[in-house]
């Protein structure tokens, strides 16, 4: 088993946290209430109830408000999804030879 | 192509569903499926980050170990003292009344 790696924390990158954790809680009954709000066999009633549940949850709940941050620095632009690292740590990193895979390359 | 009645195609697409065990939607109304179908992302999206380490969280979880961490030792003084010179938190209110004068002012204050 590899040793647990520790990331950096600040506030965004707390935020985040706090934003996933709603997502997660939330998310069972969102996807319910979106099944029901989205159905157009269901009477509009039953639908328009549904999608007033939905615009209720705080925005610690929508997917659409995290952000995958830099699990080195916490920092939001430039971070490549493949790694979850910014472009400088990612290079960093590489050129270390702690990513697998990754060479350098010249032509 | 010979020309095939729309209601016999109808139960032609029928037979279809019943056979291949689809829901028969002929108007092709929204059913919602497709939010059953995706698979949850909050368990993935929790894994995104490494596990932290908290050490006070660790020491508090842990008296037996007697970690002393410096900069938990030097926040808790520094609380301690602030306290002691009536600048630490506010009181909770403990029923909603009670602070509601206060509400008012800060509803004013927006303005």
């Amino acid at each position: 088993m590899p040793p647990p790696q520790y990331g950096w924390i600040n506030a965004r990158v707390l935020r985040d946290m706090k934003r996933r954790k709603g997502v997660q809680e939330a998310e069972v009954m969102r996807r319910a209430y979106l099944l029901v709000a989205r159905n157009q066999t269901l009477p509009a009633q039953v639908r328009h109830q549904a999608q007033l549940q939905l615009n209720g949850y705080d925005r610690y709940a929508r997917p659409a408000e995290v952000k995958n941050r830099c699990t080195a620095t916490g920092r939001g632009r430039g971070v490549m999804s493949e790694f979850g690292l910014c472009r400088y740590q990612f290079r960093l990193k590489a050129l270390a030879g702690e990513i697998n895979g990754v060479s350098r390359v010249t032509w | 192509m010979s020309f095939i009645a729309p209601a016999r195609m109808q139960l032609l697409k029928r037979m279809q569903c019943s056979i291949f065990e689809t829901s028969y939607n002929p108007e092709n109304l929204r059913t919602g499926a497709k939010y059953l179908r995706k698979r949850l992302r909050g368990p993935s999206m929790m894994q995104y980050y490494p596990p932290q380490l908290n050490i006070p969280r660790l020491a508090r979880q842990f008296p037996e170990l007697q970690i002393d961490y410096l900069p938990e030792s030097v926040r808790v003084e520094d609380v301690k003292n602030l306290k002691a010179r009536g600048k630490g938190r506010p009181k909770k209110r403990k029923t909603k009344a009670e602070g509601k004068s206060m509400d008012k002012d800060k509803g004013k204050k927006k303005k």
